[in-house]
């Protein structure tokens, strides 16, 4: 896997506090981190992927300087390699097949000459090497005591256009190196975790008469329509609770935002304009944040359920076409160049409701689908630059973003 | 000098032969005995009889249709927009005047379903929105024209179904587009 690492800028954030607002702090201040690789079983490809994703998760952490040169030593020896002498920590891992074919895993965190930190992990299967990878990342986290990065063991699931008209469902790990395709053949797009747990999803199917909205239990395999509608048909957000859906539909030709209540099955229309309303998000349980065409432009406004009167967020972008909420911030995607076919053409950018702040976090491509982590530690948004579609990942409180390209095929919506 | 261009030369022809003489030598070692891996068997399905035997009048009606529909459809003709627009341009009324005839008369028989497409630029909901209302807009003319609003119905593709994949701005203006296609 190739890593891409983008450093927008020199200086990273140093507190969280307002995110919208970049506190400057310089980046050699960072401890350095060196990872030892002492594994006794498994070839030398196998060693390297393994050796590369724990490098990748530990940038992502955005807590070191990461070295990473492919270091090997004994596990068991008592002070760091020589070449690692001047690290701050040392990350040494032992990985060794054991007698029923698992994965193992021992590690130790050197400080100072110091284990201080050691773990054991264990899985069946060695092609999920990654997400121990990130289990290892997230508990150094842990130790260093840094905002939690729970996100990081979380699941992507993600549609890919592979040719007109035909395109694949997909479930990956943050950085695309898992890949397990679960929907295949057909015309499927606009994938959607159905809940926290992450053990089912909704899906749009072009393949019907109608656009129908589905639903698939991952622990049964079962698949049920859910519901129907001429000319479109996305779900947009599903409520923390998973009980009530925000729902794009257009029953007459004319898309506007629906709420659906999975209980009883019955949906009601949120939104009149005679234009386009989509893309409903939930920025808490009576208020909505949609995208609307009615300024003559898309733009992002909200509005309370049940109330009728909207509210403009954001006012800066010529065409502000999709978003994504946490709390009090809103991520949103916005065409900053006036011509229309310009290299640098969509950007994503953080405002807060509370405050006037803007902060602008992509500068090159067509950066779009932002998506707030499920704690808003971490965006995940899509980037199409250069006919390379990848994942990118952005952590606020550090300023830096990270990107995983994908191999083939076109991005065409995700969730996580 | 004569005897440095001399001995230069020489040296020239010294290496360039020597480039000659080597000949492609094969290295033994790297012939692996490769052992056979057994692959897993074919999988194979039985049909039973029922499925087996073909109803032969209904085959021939339904190829025919197709054929019926495939012709009717290359007489109508895709509508093209412009950039960010769902309104139908000037250029493009006379196409779906003509379309309207064909669905009146010759596609009676036949639901009309308008296919909404968009160019690259944002694979998001609000890119589906937009081929959304120019297959709205079609179907609205479609209807001043005198078609029944019960025989139309639309989908909206988004980005997902390109004619042209090339990054031009010829190529992306044929994308933006309404497609007629004929249901039964």
């Amino acid at each position: 896997m190739r890593i891409l690492l983008i450093f927008l800028f020199v200086f990273g954030i140093s507190y969280a506090g307002d995110a919208t607002i970049e506190v400057i702090k310089k980046v050699e201040s960072l401890p350095s981190i060196a990872v030892e690789d002492s594994s006794i079983s498994y070839d030398n490809t196998f060693k390297d992927s393994f050796f590369k994703t724990i490098i990748a998760d530990l940038n992502v952490l955005s807590l070191f300087n990461v070295d990473r040169h492919h270091r090997k030593t004994h596990f068991n020896d008592t002070s760091v390699m020589v070449e690692n002498k001047d690290m701050d920590y040392v990350l040494r891992y032992k990985m060794f097949q054991d007698d029923v074919g698992a994965l193992n895993i021992e590690l130790k965190l050197i400080n100072k000459e110091k284990i201080v930190l050691t773990k054991q992990y264990k899985i069946n299967r060695k092609n999920v090497f990654m997400f121990v990878a990130h289990t290892i990342a997230y508990d150094i986290n842990e130790f260093m005591q840094a905002p939690s990065v729970e996100w990081m063991k979380r699941r992507v699931i993600f549609s890919r256009v592979v040719a007109p008209q035909k395109t694949e469902i997909v479930i990956s790990d943050y950085t695309l190196a898992y890949q397990h395709t679960v929907i295949k053949g057909g015309f499927n797009i606009f994938p959607k975790w159905a809940n926290k747990n992450q053990d089912a999803f909704y899906y749009t199917s072009l393949d019907s008469k109608k656009p129908t909205l589905k639903h698939v239990n991952i622990k049964t395999g079962k698949s049920k329509s859910i519901i129907s509608s001429d000319g479109m048909m996305v779900c947009s957000d599903v409520s923390r609770d998973s009980n009530r859906l925000l729902l794009t539909m257009a029953p007459d030709g004319q898309p506007d935002v629906y709420l659906y209540d999975v209980a009883s099955a019955q949906s009601k229309k949120l939104t009149n304009y005679g234009g386009i309303d989509v893309n409903g998000q939930f920025l808490d349980d009576e208020t909505i944040v949609f995208v609307s065409g009615r300024l003559g432009y898309p733009n992002i406004f909200s509005k309370k359920i049940g109330s009728r009167s909207v509210e403009q967020m954001v006012y800066y972008g010529k065409s502000n076409s999709a978003s994504s909420t946490f709390g009090d911030y809103i991520v949103y995607k916005s065409r900053e160049s006036s011509n229309a076919f310009s290299a640098n053409t969509f950007n994503l950018h953080l405002i807060s409701t509370k405050t006037d702040f803007i902060r602008r976090l992509t500068a090159t491509g067509v950066n779009e689908f932002p998506k707030f982590s499920i704690d808003g530690d971490a965006i995940l948004f899509i980037k199409n630059y250069k006919s390379q579609s990848s994942i990118g990942i952005i952590r606020l409180n550090h300023n830096k973003n990270y990107l995983f390209p994908l191999k083939y095929g076109r991005l065409q919506a995700m969730d996580w | 000098m004569k005897k440095i261009i001399i001995s230069s030369v020489a040296m020239a022809l010294l290496v360039f032969s020597g480039c000659a003489d080597k000949e492609p030598v094969v290295d033994e070692k790297v012939q692996e005995v490769v052992v056979a891996q057994e692959v897993e068997t074919v999988k194979t399905e039985v049909v039973s009889a029922e499925d087996s035997s073909i109803d032969e009048n209904a085959m021939s009606s339904s190829d025919s249709n197709e054929m019926n529909m495939a012709n009717l459809e290359r007489d109508l003709s895709t509508v093209y927009f412009d950039f960010d627009k769902f309104n139908i341009r000037a250029d493009m009324q006379d196409k779906v005047t003509s379309s309207a005839a064909v669905a009146k008369d010759a596609a009676s028989a036949f639901t009309i379903k308008l296919e909404g497409n968009c160019d690259e630029w944002g694979s998001d909901e609000y890119n589906f929105a937009l081929g959304l209302k120019r297959a709205s807009s079609v179907k609205k003319a479609l209807i001043s024209e005198g078609v029944s609003d019960s025989r139309i119905t639309m989908v909206s593709y988004g980005e997902s179904n390109p004619v042209c994949t090339d990054k031009t701005q010829e190529c992306w203006s044929k994308n933006r587009r309404v497609d007629f296609k004929l249901l039964p």
